[in-house]
């Protein structure tokens, strides 16, 4: 998995490629942890380059929403290949977060 | 012992209990199919290596300890094969030593002796394995036909390495009695051998001391196992009811077995009850051959895929569960959810199959391997997640597709069909009841305000209406069942599930509309599942579809489906009564 750090429009942007699983998950969380530290508190996951979304990748996607909560802060996910939105869909994912089909449309109604 | 008096530690020389001058160095390994453990017993008069193991590296290492053992004392060597799978003696053909009958000679129960010496892929397992060995003498076979004859009487016999073995064959005492051979090698500690048939005709358990070295018995009625060639059910049962009144004679610490760290002797009347208990169930079990290996990996794959999804997505709910709770200050609640599904262990163990599947499509595995490793990661699957608990919170639908997905992978393993139970059915009130159960929460607002007043009824009903989620409640949902009175052939269930998992994968893949219709041809109704707005891959050829026509098969119908650019269509035909 290899993540890559953007900003834009005042948001912070982590575009991810490849597999989030038990190995890779708490990279995610680590990077996502680090932009929180910096007080980065708008944050776009684009995950157009993920194929594969495990629980614990999902672990982390709620523990960065419970994170960003305050008012102002933003969390979105973008870009999701078939197989990962079904996941967050059928899981019940999707009514805790907002998910954009691109980078453009989730950062308009920031 | 180094490892204390209720274990054995590897690779260590360590004093055998029980047994007065004698020593002992395993070699014991983690699980797998390829090689067994290996257990390398010195006495003043002999070194006895049983089962040398399947790897080359491992019969060279233990070439050096026995060289270096000869090289403080010289003694004669024999090689005790606990039966004659390859994965217990494959390794020799790369050490010198165990090449002539000088250095070493091999001690195998007749029937194991004899299908090495004619190089039988099929007894030894090697064509299951894809493996081959060239044919090998064996200089002592054991309880050899006719053995009955002499029974009683001690035999002596001298053995090109130099050693001479009394050897002394009769039943053990009781009901239960099973053959036994004592065989003493000078004035050390002698060795005991019981002839326990069941795992193949030729497998035998050793006692030296305290020490019961069982082979792989502990596992014959695994799924995976039972049924391989050679296997015989009743013997097993015989075998094991047998070695467990010497067990239960006394004088015996530890059970040695072939895969998997010793344990204490008590232990084995759990295991072997379970096995039986295991045994019993096996009375029609096919032969787990090469063409069956290869199905069952090919179902494991479409299954495992399936497993994944299902696992990630009840793991999600959990999580979700939990998040709301803690949103709702309940944080032990919240907590006590998370417990529900170990998700890291079972994402740790999904990987693992897979990197295991990638692993043997690029050759390093052979079909019996992928079959075995998606045994054992179903067997731990099993175990780690609480069924019923789960049903109360998250959708029953998912946790009982994941349960009965696991199950019918070991009785397909087994050699079995998954059970089918086709009857004649109406379509029409099936599929409505289908699609009431998706379209409606388990809890009603009147069952939220009835539990108002208990505490523990309100919280149950509350994590329930939060845990499930009606799958159809944003579809634009249609159906059209004209005919409401035709009996097709079916499994109920089967196709509930086959339903169900054709209207996630269309609601997966983005559709909001979704039209259900069934009509009839000469005598089959076709029932046909359209959504619109598709983003996911194409499904033809894929697992996913291999796994839903499997399915469906199942359930009594064949299953087919297009698609295009704007809409994924299923259709399943199912004959009238």
């Amino acid at each position: 998995m290899e993540i890559t750090t953007t900003t834009r429009d005042n948001a912070t942007i982590l575009s991810v490629a490849g597999r989030i699983d038990t190995a890779t998950a708490p990279a995610l969380e680590q990077a996502i942890n680090h932009e929180i530290e910096q007080q980065n508190r708008k944050i776009l996951l684009n995950f157009s380059a993920v194929s594969y979304i495990s629980s614990g990748g999902l672990r982390v996607l709620l523990a960065t929403a419970k994170k960003l909560k305050n008012p102002g802060d933003k969390f979105a996910l973008c870009g999701l290949s078939a197989e990962v939105l079904k996941i967050l869909k059928l899981a019940g994912f999707t009514s805790i977060f907002s998910i954009c089909s691109s980078e453009g449309e989730a950062l308009a109604g920031w | 012992m180094p490892g204390g008096s209720d274990t054995l530690t590897s690779l260590v020389w360590q004093s055998l209990p029980g047994a007065d001058g004698a020593w002992i160095n395993p070699l014991i390994r983690k699980i797998d199919t390829v090689s067994s453990n290996s257990y390398l017993i010195a006495t003043p008069d002999v070194l006895l290596l049983i089962d040398p193991g399947g790897l080359p590296e491992q019969a060279e290492q233990l070439s050096r300890i026995i060289g270096e053992s000869r090289r403080e004392r010289d003694r004669p060597v024999f090689v005790f094969l606990t039966h004659a799978h390859i994965d217990h003696f494959a390794g020799v053909f790369a050490a010198p030593l165990f090449a002539y009958p000088e250095t070493a000679v091999f001690a195998v129960q007749e029937q194991g002796g004899e299908a090495i010496e004619r190089g039988d892929f099929q007894q030894t397992q090697a064509a299951l394995f894809e493996k081959t060995f060239p044919p090998m003498k064996t200089g002592l076979s054991l309880f050899p036909s006719g053995w009955e004859t002499d029974a009683g009487i001690p035999v002596s016999e001298a053995f090109p390495n130099g050693a001479t073995v009394t050897i002394t064959c009769q039943m053990t005492e009781g009901k239960r009695g099973i053959p036994r051979a004592r065989l003493e090698f000078g004035t050390g500690p002698a060795l005991e051998v019981f002839h326990t048939p069941g795992h193949s005709p030729d497998s035998i358990c050793l006692r030296m001391g305290g020490l019961l070295f069982i082979g792989d018995l502990l596992f014959a009625a695994n799924p995976g196992i039972a049924g391989i060639c050679g296997w015989d059910r009743d013997a097993l049962l015989q075998s094991i009811s047998g070695i467990q009144a010497v067990i239960e004679s006394g004088g015996i610490a530890l059970v040695c077995p072939g895969h998997g760290k010793a344990f204490p002797a008590p232990d084995t009347a759990r295991m072997f009850s379970a096995i039986r208990k295991e045994a019993l169930a096996l009375s029609d079990i096919a032969e787990l051959n090469h063409e069956r290996a290869e199905r069952a990996a090919a179902f494991a794959e479409d299954c495992m895929e399936q497993v994944n999804e299902l696992f990630t997505i009840m793991a999600g709910r959990l999580y979700y569960v939990s998040w709301v709770m803690d949103e709702l200050g309940e944080s032990d609640i919240a907590d006590r959810m998370g417990a529900l599904i170990p998700g890291d262990t079972i994402d740790e163990l999904l990987e693992a199959f897979s990197a295991f599947a990638e692993d043997h499509h690029r050759g390093e595995h052979v079909p019996i391997n992928l079959a075995l490793k998606a045994a054992q990661v179903v067997a731990k699957l099993e175990r780690s997640f609480k069924k019923e608990e789960l049903m109360r919170i998250i959708d029953p639908s998912l946790v009982e597709r994941a349960g009965r997905l696991l199950s019918d992978y070991t009785i397909m393993l087994r050699g079995f069909s998954p059970p089918s139970v086709l009857s004649g059915c109406a379509l029409a009130p099936l599929i409505e009841a289908i699609v009431t159960g998706l379209s409606r929460p388990s809890c009603s607002d009147e069952d939220l305000l009835s539990s108002a007043d208990d505490d523990a009824a309100f919280m149950g009903v509350l994590l329930s209406r939060i845990g499930t989620r009606p799958l159809l409640e944003d579809v634009a949902f249609s159906l059209d069942l004209e005919d409401r009175a035709s009996l097709v052939s079916v499994d109920q269930d089967r196709f509930s599930d086959l339903v169900t998992y054709i209207l996630e994968d269309l609601i997966g893949s983005g559709s909001d509309r979704i039209r259900v219709d069934v009509r009839q041809e000469d005598r089959i109704q076709f029932v046909t599942i359209a959504g619109n707005f598709l983003t996911g891959n194409p499904l033809k050829q894929s697992r996913k579809m291999n796994f839903l026509a499997g399915l469906c098969e199942r359930a009594g119908g064949i299953l087919t489906c297009t698609e295009d650019a704007c809409q994924r269509r299923f259709v399943i035909e199912l004959r009238l009564v």
